[in-house]
């Protein structure tokens, strides 16, 4: 199916699925206090975004979000890395970073508000903490992906350790990595959120909370048009640049 | 007919060969015990001479050309080229060509080509230059731009041919560079690959498996057993060049054949 074709369906599935809304509260099938209709919603979202107190509260949470993903990314890919190429360290610690990646981190939010507060700082500790396994086991796999037939050549030919690391590890390992931390940026943004939920003063987390316990359904919905278009965007941008750099996986 | 000398050319000094291979030996440890992979093997092999490496699997003819690019350390002896023993790859005297999928999959042919005058530091007008003449010398002018993903299996070795040519190193050291290809890509190729050696006359060292290759492609043969990998034979081709196809089916060509297999087989 040509692209445009694909295109033109996918468009008119989302135009049809906002039509039914629209039309099913509107007619009165659905109760406008539980759900309002979406162009309610849309002019929540529109008129949010003009208020600098909300603004604000995105600011803080993009930015959690963002230094938790700076912090994370290298210290895991240097924890996996380290692990995938040393045998001892290796068998000692991968066992630990598979297992855990399996356990839902959010049972450990408690400990994190009693050592960290329910600060700024206590959110990006926990968006890494959020991120760190998967970035691992990542990583892992990645350098463990390194043809080493390609380490040959390039020693044959005279690579020094910087250029093996550059010239070959890199590009290898690179769209294994960015698909990892694409995975453990869903994980890192839902982490984020949820303290925030949880517990904070601030943040789009926070709000949509606040917003839940008012019963204020267009800006709660509101807010979640937000947490969804932000997420979307970062999870569509990492996709985007996987298929770029792994275009010769094929 | 042809000359099967055992090793006395080892007597020579090591200074008239371009490649000496010194009483090398691989042993390492498995779970069965000590393994010799490569058994005291000495030879020494001629500038601007093709040579034939030929064996049973697990011979040591890899690991014995890994240690020629300077890859891998013999367990005791060495090798010499040109007067210097190897502990490291130099890569402006030696360039080795390995079997398929030595290609890195995210450069086109071009940048692939060019990449060891990359790591050399060499600047980006003038390895492009080398890397393309050196594509059009293999055929592949019109492909400089393709990855590998988009190319034969004979046209990726083609290109692995054109990077071992490409710093135009003295020495190059094959390892069955045609096993993974069908047999008329590999007759295409060995022909081709005779064709560039004839203009360049570089040292050239192959190994292979194919009885019929060594005997077609190589002025000298040498065998070696299968484990311990020792020499067991070493042969001079006396048919002519340029090598063609009609040679093949000459008695001579069969009776060189046979020898490589007689000595293969009673070691």
């Amino acid at each position: 199916m040509p692209a445009s074709r694909r295109f033109a369906i996918q468009f008119c599935a989302i135009l049809a699925t906002l039509l039914v809304w629209q039309l099913s509260v509107s007619a009165g099938f659905v109760n406008a206090d539980l759900l309002p209709t979406p162009t309610i919603v849309g002019d929540r979202v529109i008129a949010l975004l003009k208020e600098p107190r909300m603004l604000y509260n995105i600011a803080l949470t993009s930015a959690e979000v963002l230094i938790a993903f700076a912090i994370a990314t290298p210290l895991g890919v240097a924890i996996g890395m380290f692990l995938g190429e040393n045998a001892y360290f290796g068998t000692a610690f991968k066992p630990f970073f598979y297992f855990f990646a399996s356990v839902p981190k959010s049972v450990f939010l408690p400990v994190f508000i009693l050592s960290l507060g329910i600060g700024f700082t206590q959110k990006i500790t926990f968006g890494i903490f959020q991120m760190i396994f998967v970035l691992v086991i990542s990583a892992i796999a990645a350098v463990d992906g390194v043809p080493r037939s390609l380490v040959t050549i390039a020693r044959a030919y005279g690579a020094s350790r910087r250029q093996l690391y550059l010239q070959i590890y890199v590009p290898s390992m690179l769209p294994v990595i960015v698909e990892g931390v694409r995975l453990a940026m869903i994980f890192n943004m839902t982490g984020v959120l949820f303290a925030e939920m949880y517990v904070s003063h601030a943040g789009l987390g926070h709000m949509i909370q606040i917003w839940g316990m008012r019963f204020d359904l267009p800006d709660l919905l509101a807010g979640i048009a937000l947490a969804t278009i932000l997420s979307v965007a970062v999870n569509e941008t990492l996709r985007w640049y996987e298929r770029r750099v792994g275009q010769w996986r094929l | 007919m042809a000359t099967v000398r055992d090793n006395a050319q080892t007597r020579q000094s090591t200074q008239t060969w371009d490649l000496y291979v010194d009483n090398v030996s691989e042993v390492f440890q498995s779970g069965a015990g000590k393994v010799h992979a490569v058994d005291e093997v000495s030879f020494g092999v001629e500038e601007g001479k093709f040579i034939g490496l030929v064996g049973p699997s697990g011979c040591g003819k890899s690991s014995l050309l890994l240690m020629m690019a300077g890859l891998l350390r013999p367990t005791s002896g060495r090798v010499v080229i040109r007067g210097k023993d190897i502990k490291e790859p130099i890569p402006t005297e030696v360039g080795v060509v390995f079997q398929e999928s030595s290609l890195l999959p995210w450069k086109t042919a071009v940048q692939n080509v060019e990449f060891p005058l990359h790591l050399r530091g060499i600047s980006k007008v003038e390895r492009r230059r080398e890397a393309l003449a050196m594509l059009e010398l293999v055929g592949l002018k019109d492909f400089a731009d393709r990855r590998p993903h988009e190319l034969s299996g004979g046209m990726k070795q083609r290109v692995a041919v054109a990077r071992g040519f490409c710093q135009d190193p003295r020495i190059l050291l094959m390892d069955e560079p045609f096993a993974a290809l069908d047999e008329q890509t590999r007759m295409t190729l060995g022909d081709e690959l005779l064709r560039i050696w004839e203009q360049h006359r570089k040292t050239v060292v192959f190994v292979t498996h194919s009885l019929t290759e060594a005997v077609y492609l190589c002025d000298e043969v040498f065998v070696m057993s299968a484990r311990p990998g020792k020499l067991v034979g070493h042969m001079v081709i006396p048919l002519g060049r340029p090598r063609t196809y009609d040679m093949m089916a000459t008695e001579a060509f069969g009776k060189l054949r046979d020898e490589i297999w007689r000595l293969i087989r009673t070691s």
